[in-house]
């Protein structure tokens, strides 16, 4: 037998890969919800609104300060807390138990997420040049249409690199999603991995199905930012020449 | 017409302009001129409050708003009887020359986008730019971004149009193309306030004349009294600096 088992491995990959659906279900979701929760807060800071602000320097600066292995045990074990403190409070009757590890998956991942985009808004929104904003103040709009109509498309186009590392980022953090029992596919390539003490395999191939994923990933970021460049085609940075 | 009462402004408790009265008739051509850090452009853009007045009132036709009446509601009402042409041309980085000037007129006007496309392209056609409609600012040169800049201004059909120093940052061979261009649109009888530093122009297309320096207004009157023939000291200080005699032959 060699040292290696290749054909081990190789055998093991169908089951391994039925994982995938569980990463890319989070990673999708989290990144979604995060994006529209990274915006809203982004604005809050921006916009210096009063309380919300504050709150939020607080939250970004705890959820970039504490591992996700960290927050992910703390919101596991911590929302069946809640839910026994508040159930009698407010007359609900919630079963902790009931809820699914991917529901804490999703939200956990959200919360995660939304406060790196965030901060990634912040410095983009910041980073379209003033001036862009008072020319839509002097042809009439109101600050909701500069932001829609001319802030924030542009905004989005200087964002899409870090946001793209942020996504490249979630779907190799949801090989941490085991913590809160969802069953992805670095849990299942463990498991596997105890049965028979075919450790190295394993993580072989779940090293190279995450390295696939986030291939793909790439891909698809390099079309997307080529296509949403078209108006800077002169800027130097993005040209193809 | 245009009324300036009292207009008051600081900047971290340094105060840039000390009570500033002004009145533009209809049809009026007025050039601000003056040294840098005169309070010149800190007026202008209080007309469309891009900076807020600390006091003052600004009347536009019957519209009048001042510092206790300004709310979100009517800084717009104001801001939709102005236009603005910017130093940097400010051109909306993410639309099309075309797109640039039909986006007031979608927004603030709320005009049909065929009849704004219609509109877009004559006034186009008056800055010559006709065949850049399906451009992008980027690939523009900085004298073609400032006639776009006037064209967008111009859609609005603005009460008064605000020039802020249009031709600072031009090549010089770019600012002849935009002062004619603005001469031009003088000549139609459209209100317009300008701040430059092109004193033959201001000469040429003025029909009234500002002399700024230190936050207050020095001299006002017709450009031949002001520009040719000034009676204070520091507009003769200031237009001879800006024309000096060679100290040395070459």
């Amino acid at each position: 037998m060699a040292i290696v088992d290749f054909k081990f491995a190789l055998e093991q990959v169908p089951a391994v890969l039925k994982g995938v659906p569980w990463t890319i279900t989070i990673a999708i979701v989290a990144m979604l919800f995060g994006l529209i929760l990274g915006l809203l807060i982004a604005l809050c800071r921006i916009y210096k609104v009063p309380v919300l602000n504050q709150l939020s320097i607080l939250y970004i600066s705890f959820i970039r300060g504490t591992p996700l292995i960290v927050q992910l045990y703390v919101f596991f074990y911590g929302v069946p807390v809640l839910v026994d403190y508040l159930n009698p409070r407010l007359g609900l009757h919630i079963d902790a138990d009931e809820i699914p590890p991917l529901m804490y998956a999703l939200v956990a991942y959200t919360i995660n997420t939304a406060a790196y985009q965030a901060e990634i808004f912040r410095s983009s929104i910041n980073a379209t040049n003033a001036g862009q904003m008072e020319a839509a103040y002097s042809v009439g709009m109101t600050t909701r249409q500069g932001l829609t109509r001319i802030v924030l498309p542009q905004a989005l186009l200087i964002a899409l690199p870090n946001l793209g590392n942020v996504f490249i980022g979630l779907i190799k953090a949801t090989s941490l999603a085991f913590a809160v029992k969802v069953v992805e596919v670095l849990a299942i390539s463990k498991i596997i991995a105890n049965d028979g003490y075919r450790f190295i395999e394993m993580y072989l191939v779940a090293s190279i199905i995450y390295w696939v994923l986030c291939l793909v990933c790439e891909f698809i970021l390099f079309k997307l930012e080529k296509r949403m460049s078209r108006s800077e085609t002169r800027m130097g940075l993005n040209a193809s020449v | 017409m245009i009324t300036l009462k009292n207009i008051k402004k600081s900047f971290n408790k340094n105060p840039v302009l000390h009570g500033i009265d002004v009145t533009v008739n209809k049809g009026d051509v007025l050039v601000i001129v003056g040294p840098s850090g005169s309070g010149k452009t800190t007026l202008l853009r209080c007309i469309n409050y891009l900076e807020k007045p600390d006091e003052g009132s600004i009347s536009i036709d019957n519209f009048t708003i001042d510092e206790k009446s300004a709310s979100k509601k009517n800084i717009l009402t104001l801001r939709r009887k102005t236009a603005m042409v910017f130093q940097h041309y400010n051109l909306f980085k993410n639309k099309t020359v075309l797109e640039n000037i039909m986006e007031g007129l979608l927004v603030a006007k709320k005009i049909n986008v065929a009849e704004a496309r219609l509109i877009s392209m004559d006034l186009l056609r008056k800055v010559g730019l006709e065949e850049k409609a399906n451009d992008y600012p980027t690939q523009l040169s900085g004298g073609q971004q400032q006639r776009v800049g006037i064209a967008r201004a111009l859609a609005l059909k603005p009460s008064v149009l605000l020039f802020d120093e249009p031709t600072s940052a031009l090549d010089p061979e770019m600012v002849g193309e935009v002062l004619s261009i603005i001469k031009n649109i003088a000549n139609e009888g459209i209100t317009m306030i300008i701040v430059t530093h092109e004193i033959d122009f201001a000469r040429d297309v003025a029909t009234k004349v500002i002399f700024m320096a230190d936050g207050v207004i020095v001299e006002q009157g017709a450009p031949k009294d002001v520009l040719v023939h000034p009676k204070h000291e520091r507009t003769k200080l200031f237009l001879k600096r800006l024309t000096p005699e060679p100290e040395y032959e070459i």
